[in-house]
């Protein structure tokens, strides 16, 4: 789950890394009472979980009196669709020179990579493919609880050593908040030493409920609904729904409706052990979106019972066509359950997915 | 046969809730259809005494092996908890465990298989579904129903679609030698160049399937690692980006690791790409 500026600069804050004084905004109102608390000019930004959030217009530089202008703008202000519930206003640093961190997990070495460039407050993403020589890459042992001097060292090349220290803070704060990344974007030295201007991390959603965080992100109902039932489901524009078991088999569900130009309408996966309830609350979870004409039920499993499923398919009684292709335990006895309800059960994935296409079309 | 065979002696760490037990029976079921030794022991710390299907439960994995021939542990360990596990079955002196646990914080993954390397343990998964060397042994929770033996290796990052696949290329009459559900976590034990090392001295497999999906780069770099024929396959070209298709490492960032790319540099370094499941068995027929 990717945290929003100001809360990853009060962990990174707690981990040692200085931040500019700031406050935290519900609304414009606010702002006049704190805002005695600055002295000069104010950086005013909006607190969405948007990348390329200055281009699009969320970050204000403006003066002390002018601030409340600038957050009351900001309030109804959408970038890329998204309103801030919140907004931080802080001092306007004096910037001497801009630098790029971020620590991430490195897939392949299965550690963790310190990412530095010495040109920083740019898309990291541009510099990677335009200039890649820029991005200095640092990895070590993931049982060390430092980062160790010569990849310090390696990383940093001539660029001030007093960055040391804040990139060590914010390793431990990357292992210690189960972060997936930790991002200062951009780290500037001022006249008052190092600060982290921007603060970016996304937790790891497998360690939530360690970390003390209740997802609060703005689900949609039905997004919410699925998340509730343990299934992983992900919304798209299509007119085909889509119930698989796993994600690589719901996946190339997906895929190979793509392949017959057809347009799914979801992805989502039950999950193991897809009983009666989890699949009639799927299929119902499923056909609830008005676009969706048909869908497609496609699980395999040596353990599946094929006439539970049948059951759970039936139960839900919806509207829409469903089309199944059902392979484990019953398989038999499944198809029987659902020939009799009227109700087809088709052999292998390319079938249910060739006919769904087909009636999706029609 | 590569990471185990019949005479492969297992413990299942995580052996009395729901999950363990129930695939203790069928890993003891498929021993007993092929002849191997199965699972011999089983771990929960608290439950030592217990019997579970017949298998002895011990609170450690060191009382399990001080009385039980075991190298190999199978781990149903809940996600919280299984990251230490795994560290306890390698400092047991198990060389190899088998991590089916979904959910594992991706810090402890991280942790344990730098200390299971240390310790000279091997770790497959986490978030897979083990192994199935069709005839051998069952090492997870594969169904074995749809498998026969053969001569072809299938590694991949999901569960249910290696079923989808192992389906087709028996229907087509193409065995296999061993299948390895490596996971669909961001972070696992062994990649495709690592098991596609240990196909490579396999005499039995003399091909290869490989089926990935979105997100990362271990699919490219395990078939250029290897001198195996192979065919391939990846899942999620219709996968948006930014958005967790389901396995914690099924997702597209910053541009990275989507199915086009990695389809296009697959196909660019001359490799067969099989644009649907049921398209590779032609495939595979080709390379044999």
């Amino acid at each position: 789950m990717k945290l929003l500026e100001f809360e990853a600069k009060e962990i990174f804050r707690a981990h040692g890394i200085p931040i500019p004084n700031g406050v935290v905004i519900n609304s414009p109102d606010e702002l006049r009472d704190t805002l005695d608390g600055f002295t000069d000019d104010v950086v005013v930004k909006s607190q969405v979980d948007v990348g390329g959030r200055g281009k699009a217009g969320g970050i204000i530089i403006t003066k002390k009196a002018d601030a409340v202008i600038a957050a009351e703008h900001l309030f109804s202000f959408p970038i890329k669709g998204l309103i801030p519930k919140a907004i931080l206003v802080e001092e306007k640093l004096s910037i001497d020179h801009e630098y790029y961190v971020s620590i991430t997990i490195d897939r392949s070495t299965r550690e963790p990579v310190i990412l530095f460039a010495e040109t920083g407050g740019v898309d990291i993403e541009e510099t990677a493919k335009t200039n890649p020589h820029a991005l200095r890459r640092g990895g070590f042992s993931p049982l060390l609880t430092e980062v160790p001097g010569y990849v310090m060292r390696e990383i940093l090349g001539t660029a001030p050593k007093e960055l040391g220290p804040v990139i060590n803070n914010l390793y431990k704060a990357f292992c210690a908040s189960d972060a997936l990344l930790a991002e200062i974007n951009p780290l500037v030295t001022t006249p008052r030493g190092v600060f982290a201007a921007d603060a970016k991390l996304i937790v790891d959603d497998n360690a939530l409920g360690r970390q003390g965080i209740t997802a609060n992100r703005d689900l949609t109902p039905r997004e919410r609904e699925a998340e509730e039932n343990g299934f992983s489901y992900v919304e798209l524009d299509g007119s085909i729904g889509v119930i698989g078991n796993g994600a690589g088999l719901t996946m190339s569900t997906l895929d190979l409706i793509k392949h017959y130009n057809g347009k799914a309408a979801n992805f989502l996966d039950v999950g193991g052990g897809a009983g009666r309830e989890r699949v009639m609350k799927a299929v119902r979870l499923v056909a609830g979106m008005p676009e969706v004409k048909v869908i497609v039920v496609n699980l395999l499993g040596g353990i599946t019972r094929c006439d539970e499923v049948a059951k759970g398919i039936i139960d839900a009684g919806v509207e829409q066509r469903v089309i199944t292709r059902l392979a484990g335990t019953n398989e038999e006895e499944g198809k029987a359950l659902l020939a009799k309800n009227g109700y087809q059960m088709l052999d292998t994935m390319e079938d249910v997915v060739r006919q769904a296409v087909k009636e999706a079309a029609a | 046969m590569i990471y185990g065979d019949h005479t492969t002696g297992t413990i299942v760490q995580g052996a009395t809730g729901n999950q363990g037990a129930f695939h203790i029976n069928l890993m003891n079921q498929y021993a007993q259809e092929t002849g191997g030794r199965g699972v011999v022991a089983g771990v929960t710390p608290g439950k030592g005494g217990q019997i579970v299907h017949g298998v002895p439960i011990y609170n450690s994995v060191r009382e399990a092996v001080a009385e039980h021939d075991a190298t190999t542990s199978v781990l149903f360990v809940p996600g919280f908890a299984a990251g230490d596990s795994i560290m306890e079955a390698a400092s047991a002196g198990l060389e190899l465990v088998v991590a089916i646990t979904e959910g594992i914080p991706v810090h402890d993954t991280m942790r344990a298989l730098a200390f299971a390397r240390m310790e000279g343990c091997t770790v497959i998964g986490p978030n897979c579904p083990g192994i199935l060397s069709p005839g051998e042994v069952k090492l997870g929770i594969m169904p074995p129903q749809l498998a026969m033996p053969g001569h072809v290796g299938i590694i991949s990052r999901s569960g249910t679609l290696t079923y989808e696949v192992i389906n087709e290329l028996t229907r087509a009459g193409i065995g296999q030698s061993t299948v390895v559900g490596i996971g669909g976590d961001p972070v696992i034990g062994q990649t495709f160049s690592d098991v596609l090392a240990r196909f490579e001295s396999d005499p039995r497999t003399k091909a290869v399937v490989l089926i990935g999906e979105v997100g990362g780069n271990l699919e490219e770099e395990g078939a250029t690692s290897t001198t195996l024929p192979l065919v391939t396959y990846i899942a999620g070209i219709s996968a948006p980006p930014e958005k967790r298709m389901g396995h914690a490492g099924a997702i597209i960032e910053g541009g990275e690791g989507n199915a086009v790319s990695k389809i296009a540099r697959l196909r660019h370094l001359g490799f067969p790409v099989a644009e649907k499941p049921s398209a590779i068995p032609a495939l595979v027929k080709e390379l044999l």
